[in-house]
Parts: structure tokens; C-alpha cells; sequence
């Protein structure tokens, strides 16, 4: 058995046999003579511009009906958003500036395959070197470049679209086109040598539910064709020739759904529910046995709208939360935007720094005062329905004890109006997130005086190592396993140990079964994820002995380096 | 002719919004170039270009100075401004957790 590390792109695992998918190969240039074919590249029989332009025309045409096919292809299977790529790709192909490029470097006398390399590579060298997003750029590119070539020198695409059951597809990097013609039922799973996780492609992989692990690196290219290999998309990790331990370990889908509250073996209750974005996330949570939703967000009820919900809508949106898990508790996140996630009609400014900006409670307590009072009016009353007793609300990116004092002042006179105006109303349960080492530094006293703490640990572990979750320059520094984020997780557990308080957790780490005994060593009281992982997790919960559990957790945190907590955890 | 306009799209001049732009631009009689308003007139690039416009890398809420000329540079200002300052149906972020 053999581990390489990436990062976990869509957060499911599967296993399977290694296909490598080498596009370049059926591209490279021909360099030999060949008079026979109609790609004459040899120099020993000249080569007509007007027909290489030609040539060139009738492949663009090819390649534009493909694009074509492609997007539509892809608003069907995949969805409307992540088909726009493809129109992008439609311009890129028939670009002014690259379609005169190609051309004058034809009417130079270069063959039609040669101009277009050279002229694509130039673009994709400058997209390269531009920052993040841009850079990704540079795929859709190469995409468009290879049908262009492929239609030039008449070979066919690899046919993604037919793999055999049970593939797990290895690449230097997949386009969002070859993407896009998986078939779900038939790829276990995919990794790549390059790529991050904001990629078209990946976010399509992510949309076909395909698991997926991306920025492998070089190490990827000594698996075999023919081998046998476990993709991890929670862990970010693809294991070459897996043992009986990791095989077991695979995909939520293979745990039983237990529908009831789990307990350690030795009798500790744990808690684990489902992370929702959105009101038909409810359903499949429940049938996955979530014991309640321990991260209901907000943001979706905002986006794609003209104008702010109304309270009544978000009453309704909680009650329908209330109502999928009656007798479990709802935890729901106030409005959580910023400037990374601009909401058009409220006029967020354009910050250099989003994730140090204004964002969170920040806006909540600011700018937009007014959205906050409606959702906390519309929370208040759904906590006063029949079934509203286990609403929760937590308060995200608190960093400051005045905002939990200035989010309860206004928690407090929201009921005084609904009092005042004889509507029904209940305070529920009152948190905050913890996310920033600021909420770390100040645990003991949020937990005094709220009555839950959740971390978060996808920007606790951002802001703890002060690395840009969104840059994958600095991928490999976003991973809760270093040792001072454990330590952040532990000094919050600690600090409310002794109050009332409970704490959760809602970040991806809380969903990986591999972590779960250490969670319960370090004290989480529960766990929220994406519903597909629940059931591995309970089963996970059902063996685990507190005490060796505690040891593992005191072992993790006497551990300097990341590469020590591993080899902890894989022993 | 010309005119400043502040880009309404949540993706930006990226992905949609930008192939959106090159479409709406083909369709007139008219060169149309655009640029950051702040850049001046070394900034400007074709605005017919997917290359170029996404090159410029422009975010959501950024002021653009578009430039036309032609027989049909009004129309094609106006159908240009038109589209910057209009959301499109949907974003192409993939949902942006951030918990």
C-alpha cells in the first residue's frame, strides 16, 4: 500500500482500476515526413498557405460544433452554470486577435498544426503567469487548443464517455470538456497531477458527485496503468494497492444509515448532523440518519434575487427545517457574505482582502443592520412553533465580544417588538462560530455567555495558518492536521469544559471518518457534515473507548509537525 | 464615442459575463474597445477578443471605460453598458462555502 497526498476535490471516495488519460500523447506533432497524410509537416514538399488556411478554417468549424455539443451536453447533465465555460470556450476559439495570429503565421509559411501550437501556447504562457482564477484560464485554453489540433490531425478525442465500470481516471489535468463526458456510474473516481480545487473541471467533477483529488503532483505519474487505487476526496489522498482497513473505510454509501443518536462504546452520546445550503439538502440529510442539521446556511435564501427575503420567507424556510427533523436540533448560521461572495442587490464593496474584510457578523452588526433584524425576527418566530424548541442560531467570524453583546441587544429588542405587537416568539439557543484565533483566543468567554460554540475549521484552519483557502499556491498549508490548528480546537474544548456550552463542529474535517476518533478525544460534543458522510462517521462514533480516544487526542497534540499527526493517525 | 460604466456581474468580465460581452460587441458595426476607467487609453483592448477581455481580469463592481467607433458605435455603447450593468441569471462561483 502507497499514499500520495493531494487535495480532496469532491469530498467522496471510491475504488477502482487506473486508466490514464493521456491527451497529449494522440497530439504530438508530427515531426517525420509523412506524404502520405494530409498534415504534411516535414518541410520536404512545400507547404501551400492557402490551403493550411483552409485546413485551418474547416478544423475550427469542427471544433466549434463540438463546443457546441459539448455545452449542451453539459446544461443536461451537469447544469446550466457550469455549461457557460463552454461559451467561453466558443470565444476563445473564434478570437479576433489568436484567429489573425494563426493566420499570419500560416501565410508565413508554418503548417496549420504548428501555427496553432505556437500561437495557443503564446496565450496560455500569459494566463499562466496571472494569479489564481486567471491561471485556470489557461485550461479552458489548452481545451479549446486540443480540439482545434485533434480536428487538424484527424485523430479522435479519447472516448471519456465509455469508460468501464469501475475506472479511476489519472491525468496530468482534465479539461472541464473531458470532465463534463464522465459517466458517474462507471468513474470511481479522478486525480490529476495539476490543478486546484476552484478549476471548471473540478467543480463539474464535484457536480456528477465523481470523487475526486486534484495536485497530486509528480509523484502521481509512478502509478500503473491496470493498478488498483482508492481515491479519497475527504482526505485528499489516493492510495496505490489500499489495504482491508482502508477499503472499509470507503464512502459514506457503504456505512448502514442508523437513524438514531449514536454513542462511544463506552456510553458518550455524539451528535452528528448534516451541513445544509439549501431547503432540498433536507430530505436526503434525513435519509441519511443526520441527527439533526448542525449547519443550516443562510446565504442560499440571498442569492439569485433582486431584493433581500422577505421575514416570511425565512420563517418558512426554517419551518421547513424544523419540520424535516422534528425532534432534532436546527443550528442555523446568520447571513454569512462578504466580499468574496458578493451579494448584487446589497452593494457589497470590492475589498483586496474579502477574507479580512467585512464579512459575517461584521456586516450583520453594520451595513446591513437591517437584513439581520429581519432573519433574527424571522428565527424568533419560527423558535416559538410547536416544534421550535430545538432552534439554534449561531453569530459566524466573531472576533470581538461586543459583537456577541451587540447581536444579543438585538436579539433582545426584536422580541420586545414582537412582544410589543402580540406576535408569537421565542429566543432559541444562542452561538457563535468559532473561526477566526481571535473566537480561539476569547473561547472561555463566548462560552460564559452563550450557549454554544460551533468551529468552524475550513477558515479556522485559513485564519490559524494564515493561508488563502482559495490559493492553491498554499493548498498544502489549508489542512486542519497541523499541529496549531489542533491546538486551536483544543484550547476551545478546554475552554468551555466546566460551563454549560456545548461545542461543535461544521467544517469538512468534522465529516472525515478517519478523524473521528480524535474529534471525541479532543471533546467535540458534535459533529456536522455533508449528509453523505454521516453514516460513516456514526459508524465510526459506535467504536470508539473514550479514554483511548483522549490519549489519541493528548498524543496529537504533543505532535510539532503535521507529518506526526499522520503517522499517528495511520497507525 | 465613450462611456464609464461600473460591471454589475458577480463572476466580473470572466466566464459568461465575458462571452456575453464579445457576442453583444459582434453584433454592431463598430470597433469597441474597453479598459479599467482609471488606466487611460493604454489600457484599452478589444473588446471582439475573449483573449483580451479576459485578460483585463475585471471584478464585479470595477469601473469600465468602453470606447466606440463606427456607423453603429451608439447602438453598440448602449447594448455594451447595457449588459455590464446588468446581473446575469446566475453566477458561476460553485457555491462558495464558508464555514
Amino acid at each position: 500500500m502507497r499514499t500520495l497526498e493531494g487535495i480532496g476535490s469532491t469530498p467522496l471516495s471510491g475504488i477502482g482500476t487506473v486508466r490514464w488519460h493521456r491527451p497529449d500523447a494522440d497530439l504530438t506533432l508530427p515531426d517525420s515526413p509523412d506524404p502520405s497524410g494530409p498534415s504534411d509537416l516535414s518541410g520536404s514538399s512545400p507547404i501551400d498557405p492557402d490551403a493550411e488556411r483552409e485546413r485551418f478554417d474547416r478544423a475550427r468549424d469542427t471544433a466549434r460544433e463540438a463546443i457546441r455539443q459539448a455545452r449542451d451536453r453539459a446544461a443536461e447533465r451537469v447544469g446550466e452554470e457550469e455549461a457557460a465555460v463552454f461559451e467561453a470556450h466558443e470565444g476563445f476559439l473564434d478570437d479576433p486577435g489568436l484567429v489573425e495570429d494563426i493566420e499570419t503565421s500560416i501565410a508565413d509559411g508554418a503548417p496549420a498544426e504548428r501555427a496553432v501550437d505556437d500561437r495557443f501556447a503564446e496565450a496560455i504562457a500569459q494566463f499562466e503567469a496571472m494569479d489564481g482564477r486567471m491561471a485556470e484560464r489557461a485550461d479552458d485554453l489548452r481545451d479549446v487548443r486540443d480540439r482545434v489540433l485533434r480536428a487538424l490531425l484527424g485523430t479522435e478525442a479519447a472516448d471519456l464517455g465509455d469508460l468501464p465500470d469501475g475506472t479511476v481516471l489519472l491525468a496530468e489535468r482534465l479539461t472541464p470538456s473531458d470532465t463534463a463526458e464522465l459517466d458517474p456510474d462507471a468513474v470511481a473516481g479522478i486525480a490529476t497531477i495539476t490543478g486546484g480545487r476552484t478549476a471548471h473541471a473540478a467543480i463539474i467533477a464535484r457536480s456528477l458527485s465523481i470523487p475526486a483529488v486534484v495536485g497530486v503532483g509528480e509523484s502521481l505519474r509512478e502509478v500503473d496503468e491496470g493498478a488498483e487505487v482508492l481515491i479519497d476526496g475527504d482526505g485528499g489522498r489516493v492510495i496505490v494497492d489500499p489495504d482491508a482497513a482502508e477499503r472499509a473505510a470507503v464512502g459514506g454509501a457503504s456505512a448502514p444509515v442508523v437513524g438514531e443518536r449514536v454513542s462511544t462504546a463506552d456510553g458518550r452520546t455524539v451528535e452528528v448532523a448534516a451541513n445544509v445550503g439549501s431547503e432540498a439538502e433536507l430530505a436526503p440529510a434525513a435519509d441519511r440518519g443526520a441527527d439533526g442539521i448542525g449547519l443550516f446556511r443562510t446565504e442560499f435564501l440571498f442569492y439569485d434575487r433582486e431584493s433581500p427575503p422577505t421575514e416570511d420567507e425565512q420563517y418558512e424556510a426554517f419551518a421547513a427545517a424544523l419540520e424535516a427533523f422534528p425532534d432534532d436540533r436546527i443550528v442555523v448560521r446568520t447571513l454569512d457574505i462578504g466580499g468574496d461572495k458578493p451579494v448584487p442587490y446589497l452593494d457589497l464593496p470590492t475589498e483586496s482582502n474579502p477574507f479580512l474584510g467585512s464579512r459575517g457578523i461584521r456586516l450583520s452588526l453594520d451595513e446591513h443592520a437591517d437584513l439581520f433584524e429581519t432573519q433574527i425576527r424571522a428565527l424568533l418566530r419560527a423558535a416559538a412553533r410547536e416544534d421550535g424548541n430545538d432552534l439554534a442560531v449561531m453569530f459566524p467570524l466573531v472576533s470581538r465580544i461586543e459583537e456577541v453583546e451587540a447581536a444579543l441587544a438585538v436579539v433582545e429588542s426584536v422580541a420586545s417588538d414582537l412582544e410589543a405587537a402580540d406576535i408569537p416568539h421565542a429566543i432559541p439557543e444562542l452561538g457563535a462560530m468559532i473561526e477566526t484565533p481571535a473566537a480561539v483566543f476569547l473561547a472561555d468567554r463566548l462560552a460564559a455567555r452563550l450557549d454554544f460554540l460551533s468551529i468552524g475549521t475550513n477558515d479556522l484552519t485559513q485564519y490559524v495558518m494564515a493561508a488563502d483557502r482559495e490559493n492553491d499556491a498554499v493548498a498544502d498549508y489549508h489542512d486542519p492536521l497541523h499541529p496549531a490548528v489542533l491546538r486551536a480546537i483544543d484550547r476551545t474544548t478546554t475552554a468551555a469544559e466546566g460551563t454549560d456550552a456545548w461545542v461543535g463542529m461544521c467544517g469538512e474535517m468534522a465529516g472525515d471518518p478517519a478523524l473521528t476518533a480524535l474529534l471525541v478525544g479532543l471533546g467535540i460534543d458534535e459533529l456536522s457534515m455533508s449528509a453523505v458522510t454521516v453514516p460513516a462517521v456514526k459508524e465510526r462514533v459506535a467504536a470508539i473507548d473514550t479514554e483511548a480516544a483522549t490519549d489519541l487526542a493528548a498524543e496529537a497534540l504533543a505532535c510539532e509537525t503535521r507529518a506526526e499527526v499522520r503517522e499517528l493517525l495511520d497507525a | 464615442m465613450e462611456r464609464t460604466v461600473t460591471v454589475v456581474p458577480e463572476a466580473g468580465l470572466h466566464a459568461r459575463p465575458a462571452s456575453k460581452l464579445v457576442q453583444t460587441v459582434n453584433r454592431f458595426d463598430a470597433d469597441v474597445s474597453i479598459g479599467r476607467a482609471d488606466d487611460g487609453d493604454d489600457g484599452l483592448v478589444r473588446a471582439d477578443s475573449m483573449l483580451s477581455v479576459s485578460g483585463l481580469n475585471v471584478a464585479h463592481g470595477e469601473s469600465v471605460r468602453v470606447v466606440a467607433e463606427g456607423d453603429e458605435a451608439e447602438a453598440a455603447l448602449d447594448a455594451v453598458c447595457d449588459l455590464l450593468s446588468t446581473e446575469v441569471e446566475k453566477n458561476e462561483a460553485d457555491g462558495g462555502e464558508t464555514e
